[in-house]
């Protein structure tokens, strides 16, 4: 369509090509003007009929002559008997379908024909469904296609056992078909819903919240059978993504409960964080911040200029309010948007204090996959490591399995994890990049778990092939951090949420850009040995870390600036131990 | 699509800028005319490109901005070619072009974006049943929350 397919042929050849293709210009322009001119000229008449429909016919696209086409047929209609009428535009359909020929997925052409069906006096919904039928019979993934067969549908009554009936049909003649798996999953909660749940635990509903209309989720019955259909297809042909995709879908992905997930106090800053479960912007969320039974008039701001929907807030309480190390103070901040809230309360002779839900308790890093029970994904993963038996280089398998061990036991299943992964970047080279942030992710999650478990506030993930970073709002508590030998690139803006960060060790990086390291307030020591720092002002944010004492800049190419040593004391003033 | 043994590892961008800069001169070429349906995103493209590569000022830009200028109809919308009908894509797409040569005023900037009719459509939407829309009061054509959270009621005239 865009490109002409090269051919060889004699000079003669060429040069009748050209001249057949010159006399092919001429008619189309001719006649394009023409019918231009007849448009400005508003005449509505059967030339204009027949012009568009030559032009049409080997170029469907030109949208302009459609709507031109309607003009002159509502036109016309305002002339003709019902009767004719119909005749009219059912000759229009067999236009349409002929230019659909050229183009099958041409949007003037489905506009038109959906046009069409309006102005019928009697459309025939059946016809229009052979002719979904046919068109995806020829081209599963017809998008316009599907549009159509919805409106169709849903014009005609079609039941939705019906349309199931029909995607069984497609997918049992050929597992590849993405539009087919995608509309059953459109199809089936409609037919199986899966019943309201018991109500929510600590929250009150969202007034918003309707299990009928907004649940995308299949009762479990028929959930069981789905497993199976995807078991055939996937089984047969390991290597068409379109089951796998679909498996995943039936898996599940749990909707996230909205809360705040953290409230730390600093009596020293007299400073408030707060840490939400997903990004918001403060000001739209109707905060409210309450101390000691008195709601307080705060200003809400993000860690970071560049995050303007984070999942970290700050701010300042008033002057004195908590300063005396010999008041116990309580604290709650509501989120009124969203009917919840949560208390933190500053204890006698505490310099600070939190409040946060565990991200163990919370299963935050299960909700890749975590509707169903554990006993049907332990069976699935058994399903899937049978196939890998078999396939042992597929990759759709490697990750599926990798995401059910995530969602059944993330710390237990960690070196499995880890040798798929390898894998994965072998069978699957072009995505080796993909495969490390994803690994480097689910590290940095095990990381998390296992500094719960141990209830410190020390974050070490050293030399484990870390190429991305991620949960960082998890970190809010963290006063260490060691992520050296590692494969970084930049401590991105999303590293400011590290509020109460004391020490950072990222040596031994690629790590180009600071830009995270910004009004960290209680940031002591920095060492960033062997990495790829190279202006001074990649060190610029460093300015607004008011507590920073030591830096350590060995083995950066910024140490060729010219007066490097000048330029940093005059940048860092604040910094007794500079070593470069 | 795989690569081939034969497939360049490199951009040739020399010959991707001379082949954009001659594309604009085949008048005469069948496909060029029949493309001219979405010449305006045609000529977006192009320049884009020809921007990316450094090479934007190959193409001319006074012609370009008087074929923009020929689009503009009288509700504001942009054609994709002379003689045609606006459409929401050749309109962002001229607004594109402009914005590139840093020449948006050269159309008439208040036709194009009509914030009434705009906020008008949206709350339409809401009006008849678009889901991802939130619920919007008719009467001030605002979202209902919005409403709430400021304590704004319409008042009955007797």
């Amino acid at each position: 369509m865009h490109g002409r397919v090269k051919v060889k042929s004699t000079a003669q050849q060429e040069e009748e090509k050209r001249k057949e293709r010159e006399k092919k210009l001429k008619a189309f322009v001719s006649a394009r003007d023409a019918v231009l001119r007849k448009r400005s000229a508003g005449e509505h008449d059967e030339e204009a009929l027949q012009l568009t429909q030559q032009l049409l016919s080997s170029n469907p696209d030109f949208a302009t002559l459609w709507n031109y086409r309607r003009e002159v047929l509502l036109q016309l209609e305002t002339s003709r008997e019902k009767d004719e009428v119909q005749k009219l535009y059912e000759s229009e359909l067999h236009f349409i379908e002929a230019c659909l020929k050229v183009n099958p997925k041409s949007y003037g052409c489905w506009h038109h024909r959906s046009w069409v069906n309006t102005r019928l006096p009697q459309p025939d919904w059946t016809r229009e469904l052979g002719l979904c039928d046919r068109c995806l019979s020829l081209d599963e993934r017809n998008f316009h296609c599907w549009d159509y067969r919805r409106v169709v549908v849903k014009e005609s009554g079609v039941s939705v056992e019906q349309e199931l009936q029909f995607t069984d049909r497609l997918i049992g003649s050929n597992f590849s078909n993405y539009s087919s798996w995608h509309y059953r999953s459109t199809l089936l909660p409609q037919l199986h819903p899966q019943p309201a749940p018991d109500s929510a635990s600590n929250t009150s509903p969202s007034p918003t919240a309707s299990p009928q209309i907004h649940s995308h989720r299949v009762c479990e019955e028929q959930l069981l059978k789905e497993y199976e259909l995807a078991h055939n297809a996937f089984f047969t042909d390991p290597n068409d993504q379109s089951a796998w995709f679909y498996y995943r879908w039936l898996l599940g992905r749990a909707e996230r409960e909205e809360m705040i997930s953290c409230v730390y106090v600093s009596r020293e800053r007299e400073r408030v964080s707060v840490a939400f479960s997903k990004p918001v912007h403060a000001q739209s969320e109707g905060l409210m911040l309450v101390l000691d039974g008195q709601p307080q008039q705060v200003e809400w701001r993000s860690t970071h200029p560049r995050l303007r929907h984070s999942p970290v807030w700050l701010c300042d309480l008033p002057p004195g309010s908590v300063s005396d190390i010999s008041n116990e103070h309580n604290l709650t901040v509501h989120w009124t948007e969203k009917y919840t809230h949560r208390d933190c309360a500053l204890y006698t002779g505490c310099a600070e204090s939190w409040c946060r839900d565990s991200a163990t308790d919370q299963e935050l890093f299960r909700s890749e996959l975590s509707v169903e029970k554990s006993s049907v994904l332990q069976a699935e993963l058994q399903s899937c490591n049978q196939l890998l038996e078999l396939e042992p280089q597929n990759k759709w398998c490697l990750l599926t399995i990798i995401l059910l061990m995530r969602a059944l036991d993330p710390l237990g299943h960690e070196k499995e994890t880890l040798a798929h992964f390898q894998t994965l970047k072998e069978v699957d080279p072009m995505r080796s990049s993909y495969y490390s942030d994803l690994c480097s992710k689910f590290l940095i999650e095990n990381t998390i778990l296992k500094m719960e478990y141990a209830e410190v506030r020390v974050f070490s993930l050293s030399n484990k092939n870390l190429t991305t970073l991620c949960h960082l709002d998890q970190l809010l508590l963290v006063t260490h951090i060691n992520l050296s030998s590692n494969q970084l690139l930049r401590l991105p803006p999303q590293f400011a949420m590290l509020q109460c960060l004391e020490v950072l060790e990222a040596d031994d990086n690629a790590i180009e850009s600071l830009e995270g390291l910004y009004h960290l307030p209680k940031l002591e020591e920095v060492s960033l040995r062997n990495n790829q720092i190279c202006k001074l002002s990649d060190l610029e944010s460093l300015a607004s870390c008011t507590k920073l004492t030591r830096l350590d800049l060995r083995g950066n190419p910024v140490h060729k600036t010219a007066n490097i040593d000048s330029e940093l004391s005059q940048l860092l003033p604040l910094v007794t131990a500079l070593s470069l | 699509m795989t690569a081939t043994l034969f497939s360049p590892n490199t951009l040739l961008l020399d010959k991707h800028a001379d082949y954009i800069a001659a594309y604009g001169s085949k008048k005469d070429d069948y496909e060029y005319t029949l493309s001219e349906y979405l010449r305006m995103s045609g000529i977006y493209w192009g320049l884009t490109v020809m921007d990316l590569m450094g090479q934007l000022s190959r193409m001319n830009r006074e012609e370009i901005i008087e074929f923009i200028k020929s689009c503009q109809h009288d509700c504001g919308g942009i054609s994709a070619s002379t003689g045609h009908d606006p459409h929401l894509l050749y309109t962002l797409s001229a607004v594109q072009i402009l914005s590139l040569y840093d020449s948006i005023n050269v159309i008439d900037v208040d036709k194009v974006v009509d914030p009434f009719h705009t906020l008008f459509g949206v709350a339409g939407l809401s009006l008849l049943g678009d889901e991802q829309i939130k619920p919007v009061n008719p009467v001030f054509c605002m979202p209902e929350d919005v409403l709430q959270r400021i304590g704004l009621q319409p008042d009955l005239l007797n």
